[in-house]
């Protein structure tokens, strides 16, 4: 697609988005959106330090989590809003870049594993720390209004998008990118590779909790621990596969297909879902590696090639057979 | 006080004996397939759930329906390994790490959300007519049932042990462990090595699950926990030494309910994770074999 | 023995190994020549069902060697020594000569095999108890060949036996290679050491970019004004 209809597009999108938040009263349609959106910041998010700087973090759920409590306590107990996010942001980026100079200098499955393992740690001791429900008050509750939450959300998903496209063009994320493909190789080049990805792990972290912090804004009652669970990060890393690992529009259109797709599923069954999802997930993993943009991007390809007289035919090679 | 540390370390020892059988098969699965299996903790709990459904539907004694459910989840394992491991060997080594670990982890959340559609999410615990016995030293009591589980995982330790290092198959496991090309030119069938690991890998997990549903609980959820202490463990010990695995267990174990008693049980889990950043720290190429490389 | 006719192999896109065409026959050797990266290695590992084929025919004792799985080769007497050595450093001397032996073809001779390997190379005797990671480069090699012989081979073959190797070694392993030979048993070899690859083999061929350039016996080729000036003076 040529930059300048991706950007009409863009534009398109977003004004129907801003549209649809204020014409639009169906609870059910709003409450869609803004799990939508949500989904596809997180996703995006996870999407920077995964996709781009290609450390596979199963943790991330933490910084969900973290901005969400965060929000949620200040909040409740008087702070203003903008306020609260403020400090779950600040927290969060420390937080992170302290976790990250251990973590970071993991290799690819240490760091998996290593993210895994902080998961689970922060979401048991959340539970034993904090095990009682947080709930609106009845006041709140009875001014409840979707407006407010969807348009934090629509914000903070073109905050994440606007970052992950100006990341992708600048040259912090070409180093990013260079890290994943190959971290000696980038060291080599003059790539600071801790550097990069200690910039990716911070930016990811923060950009997770300002989702995490739409959620606090949005959800009536949950466990605070709920916030942290690793669901969150499945769901995340579920949607960029499916999407388009490592692209900015994936994550975005792989949150739509999941809670469109997850919506009109029979709803009284719900671990059906989680199967069927994670079997979706499993093959995509397995069979289309660059998700549903790439296989677009190869359906376009083809039916632009019948148009005009191919130029060269790739040579078809299967993958080379190890065993 | 000392009656509260020395119980500590008795229960601690113990669970951590379960924390080493977890994670045998974890490494196995590792060493030999180069594939990290992160739904290896809910292998292990669908293998409590056999125990627990032979044991309340049947009236099998969870011993004597401990070969059973070995053998369920050996077939489970082939089945797993053919539908979907299979492929991700075929790969070149580091996809294939990554690949297994985002296949797993997709596992992870089928298996869990099947269990909880058939099992329901209630915690369930074998109740035998010796569950509630123990032996007691001094202050200390040991219940019968976790010793049992201790015994079972040292004397799977020791099979395993045996078999690496005595069989002819087992040779062939190293073997292809350490360069499979070379396994492969030497005449070993990579293919079917890769399948008898993961399915013993498999029915490992499944063993750890029967003592676990008999000592301490079973439910949908438990998977994930337990395969990060396995993790852990397999990173303590270093991956290749069989040997090595049972005592990462029982250390760790100890540890953690060392840290309970200290800090509170709040923060038990987070000992477990500061103990594994500092192994990790001080051998950031981690244990995972880099050395043959 | 071998017959290969025609062998393409790609990696991915890029192609490295171009119509080859060439035979060992019984108890003889034979060497593939050339420099490094002309694809010597890739013939072999896709001989060897390792890399895939993209056109081509291969042959051994009457039957086609495309698509079969490597181990059912190396059941059928074909064996190779990889470059790097074909031993287990984590296993023992005596351990990985008898995972040499794993084929049901070559087991029921175990004994009588792990004795001649170790008339051939009383060093391995003297170290059977010893991590083969430990070894030394020489018995490294020395351990790759006695492990290749355990399988009981019809046809040997080697990925630059000489490579890393102190000369006198290389000297022992090529009289070891001919010794080999005269025991009834076919070697292939890939060398870049020209002189003393064609001071052992029958025949020879020289490989270049991927393709075959030359080919004759030894002593044709070393008196070939083309090779001699391309190889020996190097």
């Amino acid at each position: 697609m040529p930059r300048g209809v991706a950007i009409v597009a863009g534009f398109v999108l977003l004004g129907s988005l801003v549209s649809l938040g204020v014409t639009s009263d169906s609870q059910r349609v709003l409450t869609l959106a803004i799990q939508t959106m949500m989904l596809a910041a997180l996703a995006s998010s996870w999407n920077i330090l995964g996709g781009f700087a290609g450390q596979i973090s199963l943790g991330h759920a933490v910084f969900f989590g973290l901005g969400s409590l965060i929000t949620r306590e200040l909040w409740l107990s008087g702070t203003a809003l903008p306020l609260a996010v403020a400090a779950a942001l600040a927290v969060t980026a420390a937080a992170a870049a302290l976790v990250g100079v251990p973590m970071l200098r993991f290799r690819d499955i240490y760091f998996a594993i290593g993210t895994l393992a902080l998961g689970v740690a922060v979401f048991i001791t959340v539970g034993n720390l904090r095990p009682r429900i947080s709930s609106l008050s009845a006041e709140t509750l009875r001014n409840y209004d979707f407006t407010g939450p969807y348009f934090m959300t629509l914000g903070v998903l073109v905050v994440t998008v606007v970052v992950s496209l100006w990341l992708k063009r600048s040259k912090l994320g070409l180093g990013m990118m260079a890290v994943r493909e190959d971290e000696e190789a980038a060291g080599a080049t003059g790539v600071n590779a801790f550097f990069h990805k200690m910039i990716a792990f911070i930016l990811s972290a923060v950009l997770a909790a300002l989702a995490g912090a739409t959620f606090a804004y949005f959800s009536v009652s949950y466990f605070p621990n709920f916030a942290f669970s690793v669901i969150w990060t499945f769901e995340a890393i579920l949607v960029v596969f499916i999407g388009g690992v490592g692209t900015i529009v994936g994550p975005v259109i792989g949150s739509v297909f999941f809670i469109i797709g997850r919506d009109a599923l029979p709803t009284d069954i719900d671990e059906f879902q989680v199967v069927l999802f994670g079997l979706l997930f499993i093959v995509v993993v397995l069979l289309m590696p660059g998700g549903l943009t790439e296989a677009a991007q190869r359906f376009l390809a083809k039916v632009s090639k019948r148009r005009s007289p191919p130029t060269k035919e790739p040579t078809a090679t299967k993958g080379k057979e190890l065993v | 006080m000392t009656q509260l540390i020395l119980q500590s370390v008795v229960s601690g020892v113990l669970v951590g004996g379960m924390y080493g059988l977890v994670a045998l098969g974890l490494a196995l699965a590792f060493g030999v397939l180069k594939v990290l299996n992160v739904a290896h903790g809910e292998l292990l709990m669908l293998g409590g759930y056999a125990a627990f459904f032979a044991f309340t539907v049947w009236g099998l004694d969870p011993f004597v329906s401990l070969p059973l459910v070995f053998i369920a989840m050996f077939a489970f394992g082939v089945i797993l390994y053919f539908a979907l491991f299979r492929y991700v060997t075929r790969t070149e080594i580091h996809t294939r790490i990554k690949n297994s670990l985002l296949i797993s982890f997709g596992l992870v959340l089928v298996l869990q959300a099947l269990a909880v559609r058939f099992f329901t999410a209630d915690e369930r615990t074998i109740s035998t007519a010796y569950s509630s016995e123990a032996i007691t030293i001094g202050l200390v009591r040991i219940p019968v049932v976790r010793l049992a589980g201790l015994i079972v995982a040292v004397v799977a330790a020791l099979l395993l042990e045996w078999l690496l290092s005595r069989t002819r198959f087992g040779r062939a496991l190293r073997a292809t462990s350490e360069d499979w090309t070379r396994a492969a030119l030497t005449g070993v069938d990579v293919r079917r090595v890769y399948l008898i690991a993961f399915a013993i890998s498999a029915a490992l997990a499944a063993i750890a699950g029967s003592m676990i549903s008999l000592g301490y609980s079973v439910s949908p959820s438990i998977g994930l926990g337990w395969t990060l202490k396995a993790l852990i463990v397999v990173v303590l010990a270093g991956l290749g030494s069989m040997r090595g695995i049972i005592a990462a267990g029982l250390f760790l174990g100890l540890m953690e309910s060392l840290a309970a008693v200290w800090l509170g049980g709040q923060y038990r889990e987070v000992a477990a994770l500061v103990l594994f950043l500092v192994v990790l720290s001080f051998r950031p190429q981690g244990f995972f074999g880099r050395a043959h490389a | 023995m071998l017959t290969v006719e025609g062998l393409e192999v790609a990696y991915g896109d890029l192609q490295v190994v171009w119509d080859v065409s060439f035979e060992v026959p019984e108890k003889s050797i034979v060497a593939i020549l050339g420099p490094n990266g002309a694809g010597k290695t890739t013939t072999l590992l896709a001989l060897m069902g390792l890399l895939q084929v993209k056109a081509g025919l291969a042959t051994f004792k009457g039957g086609s060697l495309i698509g079969i799985p490597t181990h059912l080769m190396v059941e059928r007497g074909l064996v190779m020594i990889p470059e790097e050595r074909a031993s287990f450093a984590s296993l023992t001397v005596a351990e990985n000569l008898e995972l040499g032996a794993y084929t049901s073809r070559a087991r029921p001779s175990l004994k009588r095999t792990l004795d001649e390997v170790y008339a051939t190379f009383p060093r391995l005797a003297e170290r059977r108890s010893q991590r083969a990671g430990t070894l030394s480069g020489g018995e490294r090699q020395m351990l790759a060949i006695g492990k290749a012989l355990m399988a009981r081979p019809e046809l040997l073959i080697l990925d630059e036996p000489s490579l890393g190797l102190a000369p006198i070694v290389v000297e022992h392993i090529f009289e070891v290679i001919e010794e080999i030979r005269d025991r009834g048993v076919s070697v292939l070899m890939v060398e870049q050491h020209l002189e003393m690859a064609l001071g052992v083999a029958d025949h020879a061929y020289i490989l270049e970019m991927g393709s075959i350039v030359a080919d004759g016996t030894s002593s044709q080729l070393a008196a070939d004004q083309r090779v001699q000036e391309a190889y020996l003076s190097l």
